[in-house]
């Protein structure tokens, strides 16, 4: 009995192996700028972007969460990805856009600066983050390098992960 | 296995609705030993559980029932007399069973606890008061019983061996079985003769009929000759009953004789059914259907969405009204604005009444309390209750028993005196204790009233001090309505001495914390020596409930208007300082203030208005005056949580969807009475926070816009500044000066402000400014030619921090700027 189970198992091992070379293994990330980079977040894990609407503040927050925003009856938070990164805020323009992610039950809106593509990468061609980022804080997931750019994808459960 | 576990769940569902109404029988029992009616109920409940218990194999739980069941029995026969004592065995071998019935609900068994005790003691007391040997030992007649008695009304249970007890409960599935298909073929129990059905005439659903009575005939043979062996084997319920459903009503005029046939006894369930029912429900056929709580939830939640839709239309409606004001079409389209929203408001009843319960049930388990509590405690306490079939949402129903039982306990405990004393002061000696639930407006009033010794407000600040709880000051401060709520604070508890029913100074504070949770507010009355009236005020529902909503600076926030007492308008004047709190005068209390803008960090900048708002807030029994900017008005609100990411946040209960599609936070009035006491005063902590806008790296990161309407005065300032590196903006009227400023293309480290300007003067700018909280921290330097002293103070009330006279030095200039905008420090 194990040893039919076995060889099923091991057909079925040797099966995904195989089909791994066949098609090339790809995932569909779509690009955005914050500040002077970019970076991606798996298309899978969005689950709308829209324009720029009202929100309102809300008290004793960390400042990177600008407030809640109303999402079609939803209450969501809205995290400002500049505030979260670091960077001097900006003004919001025209290409300005919330993204909103979700994962699992999880679903917060992020202020992006523009949108850039959505980038169809094999997975070969992601590395994994710089070793100088400690591995359980990054929020980053590798690094997907295209011709003549390289794209930072991001953690989007890490990216959702409440933190204060 | 499935099917066992849908069995299990009714079984649990009946057993625990049973035993509800078991509590107050059983007390009532007491008071009315020979109520033979009541007797039978008690009988009737404690057989059921026993059967049900050994057909689902709880073997522990069907001995226990099963001595209980036989001293029920010798009571009912009147072979026994009930006594108090009989009462507390009997009444513990209820606990028990419920003990029992929990740990089946929680772990699916029944092993665990010992029953041998309580057994023994209930065979004690059946033998010390009558004959010996409870039960006989009959042969055991397998199958003639079952015919033998059908027409008997009650068979003599109590009398019966096991395997014969096993029997009759497998009768009792099978009639139940007959029952069910008897109603499914639409037909009432006609006859009780026995036809030979005539195959060839039948109707399909009659043919269906006819299977199953085969079936069953089959089954409860089985059933029979397995009755002895064990319960493992017990039968399944109707298999095929699904496929009945089905099958259209017949005309009602087929035979059910053959039903009557296979269980015979189907006739006395009959009889005896209705009767059961007509004495706690009052006849008739019951009309309920039992529905799962996750649906109701979901409704609500649809209600919810609905209601939200409705403010938008609402609010879209007045717009449109606005602007084709005089149109045909207005007309229709208020009709249907106004149709709508009033069918979404009796939507919203209708939805919420489903969900309502009768405060009964929580009510039905205190008679029992009170009579242990009386025994325990050597005290003669009576129970009235009132209003217990006013209903109320059922979360809160759940929520509310937690509360009643400390206030209860408390009263017997503290509140009634001893017999002797009682009567010593001139009362009877049996001490009373009302409970009452009525409704009012929109919540529902549950009034606890004892007539004991009542509160001592001295006393109780005199046992607040000793313990720490409050200092001598606040003692003298209280009123007697403050004392009172005392007895709410952590850690306090009047009992001289700790009995096990209260005193350990817990009880109390959760009342308060569970009657806040639920937005509900508690008013103690009390006169010495009269006795205690405790009245809880809760909100019907939860879900949707009515806010007041206020503005502060730019921002609006909803307060549950279960908690809003009153609103008042006064004048700054009328706010006083004590000990660095603001308190006003209300009326003849002295209300503690606290500005909302404190609360939730919202930037309030210099108000011109010479009034304010204060929002008086009432929570269980303390009070709070809270400062707004603006009363926007009263609104329906749904509220809504802030998701996992922002759950917690110390002052806001949720958030709400308004008209105009924006959220609106909630405010948790509970924690922001809490957060009150340790508010930061409104001045001081002002620096600090100007500098979280970015870093700055070089001197022209540094931004100052100068104001003045002479081309002269600005290039003076530039090249006084200049030097600096700073990065300087000019604008030549206040107009200009606010365009540029609510561009926020820069963020402006100080303003250099000419009095008298055009369109808009040096003053008007500057309180404009300070009218945004983003601009509190920005520095404004008056540069002006007026020098008098009233100018001077005019500036600074308008928000100018320095007053810079015109001829000035470069150098002075240069300084007073340098040091506004904190230049150097951060290099």
């Amino acid at each position: 009995m194990s040893e039919k189970l076995q060889q099923i198992i091991n057909r079925q091992n040797q099966a995904l192996v195989s089909d791994d070379k066949k098609v090339d293994e790809v995932i569909q990330l779509v690009g955005f700028i914050v500040g002077e980079e970019e970076f991606s977040i798996p298309i899978l894990s969005i689950q709308e972007i829209i324009k720029p609407i009202g929100w309102t503040r809300v008290p004793q927050i960390p400042s990177y969460i600008l407030g809640v925003f109303n999402l079609r009856g939803s209450v969501i938070p809205l995290i400002d990805l500049r505030a979260r990164f670091g960077l001097p805020l900006q003004k919001h323009t025209d290409e300005t856009r919330f993204i909103v992610m979700k994962n699992g039950d999880d679903v917060a809106g992020f202020v992006i600066d523009r949108l850039t593509e959505a980038i169809r990468m094999p997975k070969r061609d992601i590395g994994p983050a710089p070793d100088t980022i400690s591995e359980s804080e990054t929020m980053i997931d590798g690094v997907g390098k295209q011709a003549d750019r390289i794209v930072t994808i991001l953690k989007v459960h890490k990216l959702l992960e409440r933190n204060f | 296995m499935d099917e066992f576990e849908e069995i299990l769940q009714d079984f649990l569902i009946e057993a625990f609705e049973l035993i509800e109404q078991l509590d107050q029988d059983l007390v009532e029992l007491e008071t009315r030993p020979d109520d033979l009616d009541l007797l039978n109920r008690i009988f009737r409940v404690a057989h059921t559980i026993k059967g049900a218990s050994s057909f689902l194999n709880f073997d522990v739980l069907t001995h226990l029932t099963h001595h209980m069941e036989n001293l029920l029995n010798m009571a009912r026969h009147g072979d026994l007399v009930i006594d108090a004592n009989v009462m507390d065995v009997i009444l513990e071998s209820i606990d028990l069973m419920k003990a029992l019935l929990v740990r089946i609900r929680d772990h699916g068994e029944d092993s665990g606890l010992d029953v041998s005790e309580c057994v023994a003691r209930l065979d004690v007391v059946a033998n010390g008061e009558s004959a010996p040997a409870p039960i006989e030992i009959e042969t055991p007649i397998i199958q003639e019983p079952i015919v033998s008695k059908v027409d008997e009304e009650e068979p003599d249970y109590a009398n019966m061996s096991d395997a014969q007890v096993e029997a009759e409960i497998e009768r009792l599935l099978a009639q139940k079985q007959a029952e069910a298909i008897a109603k499914r073929a639409g037909t009432a129990v006609a006859s009780t003769e026995v036809a030979e059905p005539d195959y060839a005439n039948m109707s399909d659903a009659q043919v269906e009929a006819e299977i199953e009575r085969l079936l069953l005939e089959k089954q409860s043979q089985d059933a029979a000759k397995r009755a002895q062996k064990s319960q493992n084997t017990a039968p399944e319920p109707a298999p095929s009953a699904p496929a009945v459903v089905s099958v259209p009503a017949p005309q009602p005029k087929t035979e059910v004789a053959p039903v009557a046939k296979v269980a015979p006894s189907a006739p006395v369930a009959r009889r005896s059914e209705p009767k059961e029912e007509g004495e706690s429900k009052g006849g008739g056929v019951e009309q309920t259907i039992r529905v799962d709580v996750k649906r109701l939830d979901h409704l609500m939640n649809l209600i919810g969405e609905l209601v939200l839709g409705k403010n938008r239309l609402i609010k879209i409606n007045d717009d449109v009204e606005e602007r084709y004001e005089g149109e045909a079409f207005l007309e229709e389209l208020n009709q249907v604005v106004s149709i709508v929203s009033l069918v979404t408001t009796d939507l919203q009843i209708a939805v919420m009444k489903t969900r309502m319960l009768p405060i009964g049930k929580v009510f039905n388990k205190f008679p029992r309390m009170i009579r242990d509590l009386s025994r325990e405690l050597n005290k003669k306490i009576e129970l009235e209750i009132a209003g217990e079939d006013t209903e109320l949402d059922k979360s809160i129903v759940e929520e509310i028993g937690d509360p009643l039982v400390h206030i209860i306990r408390n009263s017997c405990d503290h509140g009634i005196e001893i017999g002797e004393v009682r009567m010593a002061s001139g009362k009877s000696e049996v001490g009373t204790i009302q409970l009452k639930a009525y409704h009012e407006g929109n919540h529902i009033v549950i009034q606890i009233i004892d007539d004991g010794k009542g509160l001592d407000a001295n006393m109780l600040k005199q046992k607040s001090i000793e313990k720490g709880i409050i200092s001598e000051k606040e003692a003298d401060a209280m009123s007697e309505k403050e004392a009172f709520g005392l007895i709410f604070r952590p850690g306090f508890s009047t009992a001289a001495q700790v009995t096990s029913v209260s005193g350990r100074g817990v009880g109390m504070d959760v009342v308060k914390t569970n009657i806040e949770k639920l937005n509900g507010m508690i008013d103690i009355d009390s006169e010495v020596g009269h006795g205690t009236s405790m009245k809880l005020k809760i909100p019907l529902t939860l879900a949707i409930i009515q806010a007041l909503l206020v503005g502060v600076q730019e921002e609006y926030y909803a307060i549950p208007l279960a908690s809003v007492l009153e609103t008042v308008r006064i004048s700054k004047d009328d706010i006083y300082t004590v000990e660095n709190r603001s308190v006003m005068r209300l009326r003849d209390e002295v209300l503690s203030l606290v500005h909302i803008g404190d609360i939730f960090e919202v930037e309030r900048v210099f108000d011109s208005s010479e009034h304010a708002y204060v929002v008086v807030l009432g929570l269980a029994e303390s009070k709070i005056g809270l400062i707004v900017d603006t009363l926007i008005g009263q609104e329906e609100i749904v509220i809504k949580s802030l998701g996992e990411y922002l759950k917690g946040i110390e002052g806001i209960a949720g958030a709400t969807i308004r008209g105009d599609g924006g959220v609106t936070l909630i405010v948790d009035v509970a924690a922001l009475m809490q957060m009150a006491k340790s508010v930061k005063s409104t001045i001081g902590s002002e620096s600090g926070d100007a500098k979280k806008l970015g870093v700055k790296n070089s001197a022209s990161d540094y931004c100052v816009m100068i104001v003045d309407d002479s081309k002269t005065d600005r290039t003076i300032m530039r090249k006084s500044l200049e030097p600096l590196g700073v990065t300087l903006v000019e604008a030549v009227d206040g107009v200009e000066a606010l365009n540029i400023l609510k561009q926020g293309d820069h963020y402006f480290d100080a303003m250099l402000i000419d009095i008298e300007m055009p369109r808009m003067d040096g003053y008007t700018l500057a309180s404009e400014i300070k009218k945004y909280n983003k601009y509190k921290n920005l520095p404004l330097i008056a540069v002006t030619s007026r020098a008098g002293k009233a100018d001077r103070m005019r500036g600074v009330e308008s928000g100018m921090i320095e007053y810079i006279t015109k001829p000035y030095s470069p150098e002075y200039l240069m300084n007073v700027v340098k040091r506004n905008i904190k230049f150097n420090e951060g290099l």
